[in-house]
């Protein structure tokens, strides 16, 4: 018999180890690859089925006229300031709640040990389940709007304390007794929606609800009503900023943009858009190309300095250009979020309480 | 030492050749070419423009070593795949020469064991596949830093693990060429191998294809003794990346395709030791 060949054995020898080798390999672990953010850029089927379904307002004689004005209104939309100049942000109130970044919110607020659940709180005293029962917030300079669903909302000790007018057909204006000493003024609106702010301003709302008139041009149409969270605001309005070495920025962003329309996405990854417009072209092209290299700065000097949540929030931030203006967009991936909310509310104590027993 | 002077020698009769020079003139005038056509305007760190022969590929202003991410993994994918294949092409006769009658006569002639012969031409000629990849991705590397600042290392990371992926494929190459002394059979083998081993390397993913049954099983089978070429592939674009890696993941990949490339080199030893010239 012949003895056995060397090579042969040699080569045995290695496609065993090949095979054990890539299949040990196999086992390892994955580097998946993250998927991009996406950014609102424009309104989707369901933003365009949530619109329509909100048009409850009737306005009268749009059907006898005729025209492209529409026979019904968003009451929300249509109760929001007309003023250019005044900065406006809306929150959707109720998506917001169900999107990842507001269900970690709310569980921390729920695991805060030794304090008092805010929304508890606003659910005994005023008769409202924030979680449930509001839709929408919008924040301007005078004051604040909200819709949602008020069946429950307890205003008697409101009614006790304050002036109470009515103002058109559903509203309710409840003005503090002694207006020359200031104070904020309530208003409601049917059982929808309920302004808060200085007594002016809860009366003007009220008026454009009473009196719908869809021929003047809203500051915030409908068709920018897409995302979680969405506003419009005067460059000069962000100008504050920018603060420091980014001051110069700010000065030529309040220069350069006279309205900024702001869009944020939550559902999972947190996703902003913000477009910035204004009349002078090449200005807002450098001022783009300017916003680029600040944000490009940025993430270097932050991962230089060992600041790892900058950087990450940084990582997918950028200058998107083309027709008028240019939009920034900065991202931040569902995992970061979910990093920043780790360990949220375990070692909240009460000023001055004890703090709580480390675990045996 | 003996093994190290026959892939010496083999280099030498490499640059002599014009199939080999040719192929780094053409990957030369692409990288010039691109050198050239590409136009980048970067303002502090952030990449406000790319142009490629004055067409514009793109309007958003970001990270410069962000936005060219994309680009560094798809030139750590050219650089790999280019380097593989300009390895079977360019090498494809190499063995079939040295085998050819009269010259094998003459160097069995000279103190040189048969197997020091084979293992000699496998070095020289990954030496020249590591050389002809890392002179592509080099330059791309060096083209992008001029432009932008940005120094990616995916590029050359790719040359290193193209280098590593071409070893069983050559020798494949080298055992097909002791077996039938034929230059077109021996690029057959390395191209079969390299599908072969790109279907591998997915197996994980592909295998979802096949129904449970024979089939299936017959699919794992074969290609259980295949190197995981497509896998260790997509280590150099996730370098580029800056993605995670796994070290202990890309050692075995690595140490396994080196294992095949050794068993294959041993079963052309084997034939070329009992072969009569």
């Amino acid at each position: 018999m012949r003895g056995l060949r060397t090579p042969l054995v040699v080569a045995a020898l290695f496609l065993g180890l090949g095979v054990l080798l890539a299949w040990l390999a196999e086992g390892g672990p994955r580097a998946p690859r993250a998927p991009e953010p996406e950014f609102p850029r424009r309104l989707r089927e369901p933003e365009l089925a949530r619109l329509s379904e909100r048009r409850t307002l009737a306005v009268p004689g749009a059907a006898e006229a005729g025209g492209e004005a529409p026979a019904a209104v968003d009451p929300f939309l249509a109760a929001l300031t007309r003023d250019p100049a005044e900065p406006l942000l809306v929150l959707e109130a109720n998506a917001l709640r169900h999107s990842r970044i507001g269900e970690l919110f709310v569980e921390c607020l729920a695991r805060g040990r030794g304090e008092r659940n805010p929304i508890d709180e606003v659910r005994r005293e005023a008769g409202i389940d924030p979680l449930k029962d509001v839709d929408r917030v919008a924040f301007s300079h005078r004051g604040v709007v909200v819709s949602g669903f008020f069946q429950r909302a307890r205003l008697e000790r409101v009614e006790a304390e304050a002036r109470v007018a009515r103002r058109g057909a559903d509203g309710r204006v409840y003005a503090p007794r002694a207006p020359e000493e200031g104070g904020i003024a309530l208003g409601t609106w049917r059982r929808d929606l309920v302004v808060v702010g200085e007594t002016g301003f809860v009366e003007e709302t009220l008026d454009r609800l009473a009196h719908p008139d869809p021929e003047v041009r809203p500051v915030l149409p409908e068709h920018l009503t897409y995302g979680e969270a969405y506003g419009v605001v005067p460059g000069s309005a962000l100008q504050g900023l920018f603060r420091g070495d980014q001051a110069e920025l700010g000065r030529r962003l309040a220069a350069v943009a006279s309205r900024i329309e702001i869009h944020a996405d939550a559902m999972r990854d947190v996703a902003v858009v913000a477009r910035v417009t204004g009349e002078d072209a090449d200005g807002l092209d450098d001022l783009g190309k300017a916003f680029g290299a600040a944000l490009a700065v940025g993430r270097l000097q932050a991962a230089a300095r060992g600041d790892g949540t900058l950087a990450e929030l940084l990582e997918h931030a950028r200058v998107a250009r083309g027709g008028p203006g240019f939009s920034l967009e900065l991202a931040l991936p569902v995992e970061v979020v979910e990093r920043w909310f780790e360990g949220c509310g375990e070692a909240a104590v009460l000023p001055g309480a004890d703090a709580p027993a480390p675990p045996p | 030492m003996i093994v190290l002077a026959v892939a010496l020698d083999l280099l030498r009769e490499a640059r002599s050749r014009r199939w080999v020079l040719a192929l780094l003139a053409a990957a030369t005038l692409l990288v010039v070419a691109l050198a050239l056509g590409l136009r980048f305007e970067v303002v502090d760190g952030a990449l406000a423009a790319t142009r490629l022969f004055g067409g514009d590929l793109g309007t958003d202003v970001r990270a410069v070593d962000v936005a060219l991410r994309p680009l560094f993994a798809a030139t750590a994918y050219v650089v790999f795949y280019g380097g593989l294949a300009f390895g079977v092409v360019a090498t494809a006769d190499f063995a079939p020469t040295l085998l050819s009658p009269g010259r094998i006569e003459a160097l069995l002639a000279l103190p040189v064991r048969r197997w020091q012969l084979l293992a000699g031409t496998f070095v020289g000629v990954e030496l020249l596949v590591l050389g002809g990849a890392a002179y592509g991705g080099a330059a791309v590397t060096a083209v992008l830093w001029l432009k932008t600042g940005v120094v990616n290392p995916g590029p050359v990371a790719a040359a290193a693990v193209a280098c590593v992926a071409f070893a069983p494929v050559y020798a494949a190459m080298l055992a097909t060429a002791v077996l039938a002394r034929s230059a077109a059979l021996s690029a057959g083998a390395g191209l079969a191998l390299l599908l072969g081993g790109i279907v591998a390397g997915a197996r994980g993913v592909l295998v979802e294809l096949f129904e449970p049954g024979a089939g299936r099983a017959a699919f794992l089978a074969v290609t259980a003794v295949l190197p995981r070429l497509s896998a260790l592939g997509n280590l150099a674009p996730a370098v580029a990346e800056g993605r995670p890696l796994a070290a202990g993941h890309a050692a075995a990949l690595a140490a396994g395709t080196l294992a095949f490339a050794v068993a294959l080199l041993a079963l052309g030893v084997d034939r070329l030791e009992r072969k009569d010239f």
